[in-house]
């Protein structure tokens, strides 16, 4: 069965005019950079230096005070939303596979992106970057984007996320928001890399997947020889009773510590069960209204 | 210690897949997993601590040896030696005669039996064997030496109840019989389980008493019930007037087997239910026997009934005393037909003619001269004096045969005949004494070949016949060679009876009454040919041998109506308790006894089991022993 059928592609128009109709003016291309330029509205006013453009020089204001004062706009600029699409192989987990959903989540979310005229990129990583699809605009890239995610496989060891920012921050490239879709199992902990894009002034929105097994992993009592799907390491262990609550346990105090970070910097997150159909999860961002800003 | 199956030893080879798989291990179910972060954190914190958590695997070996080894030991049997010495064997014998019936130990003295009896049972020890007598109507061994206790229980449980009489003393000598034949080894013990009542266990405990101590039995007696009184009907028999042909005595007798006065009771005697014949009010003292005879005339014949009764609000009500069985009693009176007879005697004979015509069954047709060209259908013939030289068919009376026939050739007058010899046997004579009856003037008579060899009822002391039958294929034929006129015979009272007893005969079996018979008798009975069964009054139903046959049937166990059916009833027995020593429901207080088989420390506990069985035992506990650390992961 395709990732992108022709009901994939119906979804994402429906979401695309969702997002148009009821969160005008709170979604990505709507809202304004922090940037001062040349625009349309009006910012603040600063006083005249040699070289200005006299254009922008506030006449009312010089007749009335006799002061040079120059009008300044808030300038109107594409968002450039970039995607951290995560394809190691603990994203190949669950049915459906945590990989296959991301893919969706960043299709749905590219393409609402690419619908009000932003631009933007997506990038693979697992221990590194391993593909890119580069900076974008226009509804008409979405079929590229859809035919470039459908020819990813999940590959590469253990996520290294902060080698990825490392990479990710270093190209020159324009700010903006950050979207990363993960199940952020990095060993050597998700933080770091985060850290670095906050750091770099990107605006990191974090969705973190995981399937209902990770979280109630069943058959798991007993003698077993547990098998990472990520390193491709065996081990065998006896799991208990105790061993499995020290688990859940562990699995919980992960998600918490997930939110709880992006809480403290003020970071979109969004956790979600593959359970969750993809169109849902986008309608569920959506009604977070501050969660894209 | 020894064991009892030693090969069973050859299963410790299981330890051997059982090592082999401990050493192979069994591989590992492979589960995939995204992410090993956590479980590192679980197991990595948890390092191998100790030398229990190094040892733990090999307890895991250890404790499957054990088990094997415990199923093992179990499967092999072991038993001690004092096991095998200490061996018992026990005769139950169990009273189920018609006074355990009694219900004033609620429900019955019986189940109470029954749960001693079981109790017993549930404390044999192992390599204990125990056998079941029950003593009820006929001691019967119902089950034989066995240490299977759901063998015996089932026995105990499958036993009836009967209303037979107690043969306790019988039953304890089958018993020791049995223990006599096992004694070879181990201790033998006779436990009877009884109300004892009635004399029999006095008797034999007397008779043990006298014993030398070597031969005694050991006799434990564990009595059920208690003392209760108990009115009951002892005798109830009926047989033919010796003045009406169609007339009944009947003999009844009722006991009130108790240390007090009765209360007012009733006697009612009825036929079929619906014709009262005698109603008898009744307040009998401490011990007293009551007994009446009854005349009653009847040729319709059916089911007589005696009951004890009390008046109730709407009429009357059974007795409600301890023993119900013995509160009724039945008899069975035959239906009575007409019997046609013809009667020539040429000139008429007074004595025969008056005997006949005396017997109110018999239907009368008189010739005086001429021989009668045909008779009355199925009629018996008499002919005195003239007789037809060929004999007519069907059965025939002769008496004083004046003329030769097809089967006879006279001879000359013997002057002065007595009779000497008379087969007593004889339905044709009984209750007939002919013993120097002086019959002058009988007449010497030579039985043709066509007679056959004629069956000489009575003769003379020079053996010549006096009374003989003739049987032919068409009939029977008595001849009497007595010339009545000039006998003394008709001025006896064997001359009516021997003529009544030949009418009896010749009309057949129906007709003839049958005694009532008491529980626990048999009867004999002639089965034509076909299959029979014998059929009990609660419907069971026994298989007979297969006719034609003389066989015996019974003992009748249970009161009521038994029948003998084929296609048709053959034939129907009147079964009552009559037995004062049943219906006296009180404990012979001279005999030693125990309350229960508790007090006789016949019960067992806990104990009294084999090795194996405690090996198997042992062998779950470490299995659930084993689940549980399997489960908490103590072991693997």
């Amino acid at each position: 069965m395709p990732l992108f059928d022709s009901d994939f592609l119906k979804k994402l128009e429906y979401l695309s005019l969702i997002s148009k109709r009821v969160f005008r003016g709170s979604l990505l291309a709507q809202r304004r950079t922090m940037q001062l330029g040349t625009g349309i509205e009006f910012a603040d006013h600063r006083e005249y230096a040699p070289g200005d453009d006299f254009r922008y020089l506030d006449w009312n204001l010089f007749a009335r005070h006799n002061e040079l004062l120059l009008k300044r706009f808030q300038e109107e600029e594409d968002l450039h939303v970039y995607f951290l699409l995560d394809c190691s192989r603990s994203m190949a987990f669950g049915e459906p596979s945590k990989f296959d959903f991301a893919r969706q989540v960043v299709a749905a979310l590219a393409y609402i992106a690419l619908a009000d005229l932003d631009r933007i990129a997506v990038t693979v990583f697992s221990n590194d970057i391993v593909a890119d699809f580069p900076l974008t605009r226009g509804k008409g890239r979405i079929l590229a984007l859809l035919k470039f995610l459908e020819n990813l496989e999940a590959q590469g060891e253990d996520t290294n996320l902060e080698r990825v920012a490392t990479g990710f921050i270093h190209r020159d490239q324009r700010r903006g928001l950050v979207v990363v879709a993960s199940d952020l199992y990095d060993p050597n902990g998700f933080e770091r890399g985060m850290d670095l894009l906050r750091h770099r002034r990107y605006e990191p929105h974090v969705v973190q997947m995981y399937d209902k097994y990770e979280k109630d992993p069943p058959d798991l009592l007993g003698d077993v020889e547990m098998w990472d799907v990520e390193s491709g390491n065996a081990r065998k262990v006896t799991v208990t009773e105790k061993n499995l609550k020290q688990y859940k346990q562990l699995f919980d105090e992960f998600q918490t510590g997930i939110q709880n970070y992006c809480n403290r910097y003020q970071l979109g997150c969004t956790r979600t069960s593959t359970e969750l159909k993809f169109d849902e999860l986008i309608l569920k961002m959506m009604r977070q209204a501050g969660s894209i800003r | 210690m020894s064991l009892a199956n030693a090969t069973a030893l050859w299963w410790v080879l299981l330890a051997v897949p059982v090592v082999i798989f401990y050493i192979l291990k069994i591989r590992l179910k492979r589960v995939p997993v995204s992410t090993v972060i956590f479980w590192r954190q679980i197991f990595d914190e948890k390092k191998p601590r100790s030398l229990w958590q190094k040892f733990r695997h090999l307890v895991s070996l250890f404790v499957q040896l054990l088990l094997l080894a415990l199923l093992v030991a179990a499967l092999a049997e072991p038993y001690f030696s004092w096991e095998a010495t200490s061996k018992r064997r026990i005769i139950l014998v169990l009273d189920n005669s018609a006074g355990m019936k009694s219900n004033e130990t609620a429900p019955t003295r019986w189940e109470k039996a029954k749960e001693e009896a079981a109790a017993v049972v549930q404390g044999l020890r192992f390599r204990d064997e125990m056998a079941i007598v029950a003593a009820g109507t006929q001691p019967r061994v119902v089950c034989g030496l066995t240490g299977h206790q759901k063998t015996l229980r089932e026995t105990i449980e499958a036993t009836p109840a009967t209303d037979g009489p107690g043969k306790l003393a019988d039953a304890i000598a089958v018993a020791r019989r049995l223990v006599s034949r096992e004694q070879a080894e181990g201790e033998s013990r006779i436990v009877v389980v009884t109300d004892a009542a009635g004399p029999d266990l006095a008797k034999v405990l007397a008779e043990e008493e006298k014993k030398p101590e070597a031969e005694r039995a050991k006799l434990t007696i564990i009595k059920v019930g208690a003392p209760a009184p108990n009115i009951g009907i002892t005798q109830f028999q009926v047989r033919r007037s010796t003045v009406d042909p169609i007339g009944y005595e009947i003999l009844v007798e009722i006991v009130n087997a108790s240390d007090a006065d009765s209360p007012e009771f009733r006697f009612e005697l009825s036929l079929n239910d619906d014709r009262p014949i005698d109603v008898v009010p009744l307040k009998l003292k401490p011990g007293e026997t009551w007994t009446k005879t009854n005349n009653y005339t009847t040729a319709e014949g059916g089911q007589l009934k005696g009951r004890l009764t009390v008046k109730g609000e709407k009429g009357s009500e059974p007795l409600a005393d301890a023993l119900a069985a013995d509160n009724a009693a039945l008899a069975l009176l035959p239906s009575r037909e007409k019997l046609p007879v013809h009667l020539h005697a040429p000139g008429g004979n007074h004595f025969l003619t008056k005997v006949l015509e005396a017997n109110s069954l018999v239907q009368l047709t008189l010739s005086k001269k001429e021989l009668p060209k045909d008779y009355p259908a199925g009629s018996i013939k008499v002919f005195h004096r003239e007789t037809p030289a060929k004999l007519p068919p069907g059965n025939i009376i002769v008496v004083d045969p004046q003329n030769d026939t097809e089967l006879w050739k006279l001879g000359n007058k013997i002057p002065l005949a007595i009779v000497t010899k008379q087969e007593k046997d004889s339905p044709f004579l009984l209750h007939v004494r002919l013993d120097n009856v002086i019959l002058p003037d009988a007449r010497q008579i030579a039985f043709a070949p066509a007679a056959g060899k004629p069956a000489l009822l009575a003769s003379s002391l020079q053996n010549e016949p006096l009374v003989a039958l003739i049987e032919r294929p068409e009939g029977k034929v008595l001849v009497l060679t007595v010339d009545l006129d000039r006998s003394e015979l008709p001025f006896r009272t064997a001359f009516p009876i021997m003529i009544m007893n030949a009418l009896g005969v010749f009309s057949g079996a129906s007709g003839e009454l049958r005694e009532s018979l008491a529980t626990g008798a048999t009867a004999d009975v002639n089965l034509p040919e076909g299959e029979f069964l014998l059929k009990a009054p609660d419907g069971s139903t026994r298989p007979l041998p297969k006719g034609p046959i003389q066989t015996t049937v019974g003992p009748f166990d249970t009161v009521g109506i038994w029948s003998v059916t084929g296609e048709k009833p053959v034939e129907e027995f009147a079964v009552n308790l009559m037995n004062k020593t049943e219906s006296d429901l009180r404990p012979d207080e001279t005999v030693t006894t125990i309350a229960s088989a508790q007090d006789a420390g016949l019960v067992g506990g806990f104990g009294g089991r084999p090795v194996w069985w405690y090996l198997t035992i042992a062998a779950f506990v470490l299995a659930a022993l084993e689940w549980y650390l399997y489960q908490r992961r103590w072991i693997s």
